[in-house]
């Protein structure tokens, strides 16, 4: 078996009486800079990759078996759970799921507070995934910067649902609580302080040359590739191809919202490559911002929730629930049989097609690079493994 | 240092003098290691971790000691009482000898280094090219750290580190040799002697070949040091530690004391080239020793510090280059542009044997106007985070902020 | 690579990194956004006084005010919460013998305070829980067998349950599912 636990072709090469092998390093569990519990086993020659293949499970903590366990209200803190980076959305497919399934129509407030939540989880989510890819890239400054506003997202957050990590604010049928009272102006007196901040954080490492020139024509996806292997989110609009399922398949009130999709056009190499996705990122962060201010402004009074029943049973059948997710189009396949607890659970997420790429573009890629790559890609290991 | 030593002994010698030269050298270098290199390694540790936690919007170390200033005795005397791991599959020996290797090579290059005025250990006609040579052999210690590891990851970083400081001592020799002509000789002192005390009258204005070559040597000599934006060997989200990964407790330490004491290497260099030393304007230079030496230390101590802050500024804004990248740079823009320096400086001598003043004069004015430029566009930037006035603070060792209210 | 393009990458290579330490510059004369959490805060302050009403900390029970519904151990999902109460007819109602909290496994998701009645179970601002046994971990409330309260039609008017109840239908009003009137913003 050896070191990677499964076979790994090491090839030998005899060139005319010196036989040189390839090296196999494990870049294991335990690394700074793999974005959770990952494991890749990288075969190299010297600094150049001849191929890296990902070793997922690590994080594995049977949540889609959970869901058969503990019932319909009960599963919603584990959602918060399945990527904790980016918890609203994944609130919002479980409780979208069961309304589908149980024909509940959720009170307009109720929207609108879930597309706030969402984009702030969406502007947190890419506030980490940019610091820690600045500081895997070397800059360890911008990664303190991005985890000071998320500070104050934080902060807004748990106002809101008690919460700041594991929020648990949506449920089936609406949300768990309204806005209090205030928080719409610290909302808005965060926004305008943030979006001056992005534009200093693009001074201050997006493009500096060194940043560029690691990041520029590094892993090109082509935008067949991006398709084929399934890439979602802003991987998949890095490669130039204009896709977002709140604009392609609307859901909740964002056809009555106004905002663009930034893609990836090559600026700084060719069309696909690490700095797109990453500035694709970036432009997303500004464009939730725009999002928020049109809610808070737009958004009318009433309930925030439906009347659901404590023992929920909503009736046989399953559906397929779609939504984007700040790592792209996050999918909910539920199966109920009619009773209080779901039949079965199946949550598809865009990091889990993102790992598998990785062993196609490692193919002549520096270490270096790879890590870089890692981190273009946005991959959370809670995500990949569930 | 010889004159030092001849007026303290006076025309009567009851020892000989030789054994009061090599007395003097021995303790003159004693105090210079024990008393100032290594309590200057550690506390440029505790300067770098506060000032990098201003620019992170945080506080560095400030429990151990008034504002965190003992931070790093603690943290010597905790690497002491460590327990001294050696890998069961490393090559022992080496793995032991390296981090003295890298010691070695870094102590070495203060004999010649000086403190401004006469305060030298040993004034070498061939000082700078000595400084150079003994700083390469901490090129030996870290090949010696990645090979002996057993680890992949540290054989990586040391080969890599092996390239980087092997590839830019040429720039850096190339950049020196301006200086060289302009002074007429390699030794340290006079190389200062040849400057003047006036900013117009350093040499990193004396024509625009040497401002360059000024960019152009320190550029190098934080590759030399392994500083980012070229700390690939020891890159942390790479290769964990690099070529350190396997040493804990003292050895690790003196791996990092060699690097932050050679930022003051870099520093002492970067000012004995180019900035003029611990020259004085002309009255104090010739007031008593009691009133010029410690003058000229203070004068001379700034300028490398304040080279030793840019260098640790550097470090926290810029990431970090790849590695074909460092080669790429180091071949094909830096020692390009060094030779271009070299000719450049030896044509303007010929056409200008002593200099041009208006020359020295303008590129000075060009520093300060780009300086002011700078400033203007650090305001700017704080204008656009639109930061109250109560949120901003000059105050080094400010403290933190009050939950609820911030 | 043309003349043109290698020097305009040193010119933008020059540019980008002086932007960049313009803005590192800038922060250094800002002050640092750190707490000194938890020994050197100012007098006087807690953070446990900072957080916001809804914040969900450690669970505690004001057994004064317990139904013994026993909706909140129905609700958890992880079963942490375990309450023993029997019909007593000596008593008068429902007597709880054991209400026990597991807060090792407690994953502080606010489900059981949601279908509280009165609010008895709550999050508390207190998040500083941790101790050196997993045993100490579990939270018992009932110290002695105790009869279960019974909301009084009118009102309640007993000065020492009054103050108790009104702070549970504070924290049981800030859901969604109980809000009757009109929301605020």
């Amino acid at each position: 078996m050896g070191l990677a636990g499964f076979e790994v072709e090491v090839q030998r090469h005899e060139n005319g009486g010196l036989a040189t092998e390839d090296m196999t390093l494990s870049m294991g569990p335990q690394h700074p800079s793999t974005h959770g519990v990952l494991r890749f086993v990288v075969r190299a020659d010297g600094e150049v990759m001849k191929e890296a293949i990902p070793d997922i499970g690590y994080l594995h903590r049977s949540i889609e078996k959970i869901a058969e366990k503990v019932g319909w209200h009960g599963f919603m803190p584990y959602t918060d759970r399945v990527d904790y980076v980016a918890a609203m959305p994944c609130n919002q497919g479980w409780a979208m799921a069961g309304e589908r399934l149980g024909n509940i129509e959720v009170p307009k407030r109720g929207e609108y507070c879930r597309v706030i939540a969402t984009e702030f989880s969406r502007i947190h989510s890419h506030l980490l995934s940019v610091g820690s890819m600045a500081m895997d890239i070397g800059a360890y400054t911008p990664f303190t910067h991005a985890i000071r506003e998320r500070e104050y997202i934080n902060d807004l957050l748990e106002e809101l649902c008690g919460s700041r990590l594991t929020f648990h604010y949506m449920r089936i049928g609406g949300v768990g609580w309204d806005l209090p009272p205030g928080w719409r102006d610290k909302s808005l007196a965060f926004i305008k302080r943030f979006e001056p901040l992005v534009d200093e954080f693009n001074d201050l490492i997006s493009y500096n040359k060194i940043y560029t020139e690691r990041l520029a024509n590094v892993a090109v996806i082509t935008p067949e590739d991006a398709v084929d292997f399934n890439l979602v989110g802003p991987n998949l609009r890095g490669s130039g191809i204009k896709y977002d399922v709140r604009k392609d398949e609307p859901y909740s009130v964002y056809p009555e919202l106004d905002f663009d999709v930034p893609v990836g056009r090559g600026e700084m190499g060719a069309v696909g490559d690490c700095f797109d996705r990453y500035i694709v990122r970036m432009r997303e962060m500004k464009e939730s911002c725009r999002i928020i201010r049109q809610c808070l402004a737009q958004i009318p009074s009433g309930p925030v929730i439906a009347k659901v029943a404590r023992n929920f049973k909503p009736p046989a059948g399953d559906c397929y629930i779609r939504l984007e997710s700040a790592r792209g189009d996050m999918g909910w396949y539920v199966v109920s049989d009619g009773t209080s607890f779901p039949y079965r659970c199946k949550i598809r997420t865009g990091s889990f097609s993102a790992i598998s790429i990785i062993q196609k573009l490692s193919r002549n890629l520096m270490i270096a690079d790879l890590i870089a790559v890692i981190a273009s890609l946005d991959l959370v290991a809670p995500e990949i493994d569930r | 240092m010889q004159q030092l030593v001849d007026s303290l002994l006076g025309p009567q010698a009851s020892v000989p003098v030789w054994v009061a030269y090599f007395g003097a050298m021995l303790a003159f270098g004693g105090l210079v290691v024990f008393g100032f290199v290594l309590p200057i390694a550690g506390i440029t540790t505790w300067v770098e971790r506060r000032v990098m936690g201003r620019i992170q919007s945080r506080i560095g170390p400030n429990r151990v000691g008034p504002a965190g200033f003992l931070q790093w005795l603690a943290d010597g005397i905790k690497n002491m009482l460590k327990e001294d791991i050696v890998p069961i599959a490393a090559d022992a020996p080496l793995f032991k000898l390296a981090p003295y290797v890298v010691m070695t090579g870094f102590i070495a290059a203060f004999v010649a280094i000086p403190f401004g005025g006469p305060l030298i250990i040993a004034d070498l006609n061939v000082g700078i090219l000595y400084v150079t040579a003994v700083t390469s052999l901490v090129v030996v210690g870290i090949l010696m750290a990645g090979w002996s590891s057993n680890n992949k990851w540290s054989l990586l970083g040391g080969i890599r580190s092996a390239a980087q400081i092997v590839s830019y001592e040429i720039p850096a020799g190339l950049s020196i040799f301006p200086i060289v002509m302009l002074a007429g000789a390699l030794s340290m002192q006079q190389i200062i002697k040849a400057q003047g005390a006036a900013p117009w009258h350093w040499f990193v204005f004396e024509n625009p070949f040497t401002f360059l070559a000024f960019f152009i040597f320190f550029v190098a000599a934080l590759a030399e040091g392994n500083r980012t934006p070229f700390d690939l060997p020891e890159a942390e989200s790479e290769l964990v530690m690099g070529f350190a990964t396997e040493y804990s407790g003292m050895r690790n330490l003196l791996f990092f004391m060699a690097e932050w004491g050679n930022l003051y290497v870099i520093g002492a260099i970067v000012t004995t080239l180019f900035l003029g030393g611990g020259r004085l304007p002309g009255g104090l230079e010739n007031a008593p020793a009691i009133v010029s030496i410690p003058l000229q230390f203070a004068v001379f101590f700034l300028k490398s510090y304040f080279w030793v802050l840019v260098a640790i500024w550097l470090r926290w804004t810029l990431p970090r280059i790849r590695v074909d990248q460092m080669m790429i740079m180091c071949w094909k823009y830096l020692v390009p542009l060094a030779f271009v320096n070299l000719l450049g400086t030896a044509a303007w001598m010929v056409v200008f044997p002593s200099g041009l003043e208006a020359m020295r004069i303008a590129l000075f004015a060009l520093a300060v106007v780009l300086g002011i430029a700078f400033l203007i566009r650090v305001r700017y930037h704080l204008r656009r985070a639109g930061l109250r006035r109560d949120e901003l603070s000059f105050n080094p060792l400010a403290g933190a902020r009050v939950p609820g209210l911030g | 690579m043309g003349l043109g393009a290698y020097l305009r990458n040193i010119k933008d290579a020059a540019v980008t990194i002086a932007e960049g330490l313009a803005v590192t510059a800038s922060h250094l004369v800002r002050k640092p956004y750190t707490v000194q959490y938890p020994d050197r805060l100012p007098d006087g302050v807690r953070v446990q006084d900072t957080l916001p009403f809804r914040y969900r900390g450690i669970l505690e029970v004001d057994l004064e005010i317990c139904t013994a519904c026993l909706a909140c151990e129905r609700a958890c999902p992880i079963d942490c919460i375990v309450i023993d109460a029997e019909k007593d007819k000596a008593a008068g109602g429902l007597v709880m013998t054991r209400f026990d909290i597991d807060m090792a496994k407690c994953m502080y998701c606010g489900l059981c305070s949601e279908p509280c009645p009165t609010g008895a179970i709550h999050h508390t601002p207190e998040f500083e829980g941790a101790d050196y046994s997993l045993e100490s971990l579990v939270r018992k409330f009932v110290k002695a067998p105790v009869l279960a309260y019974k909301p009084k039609k009118g009102g309640e008017t007993d000065p020492e349950i009054a103050p108790v109840l009104e702070r549970g239908m504070r924290y049981v009003e800030e859901f969604a599912v109980n809000a009757e009137g009109p929301s605020e913003e």
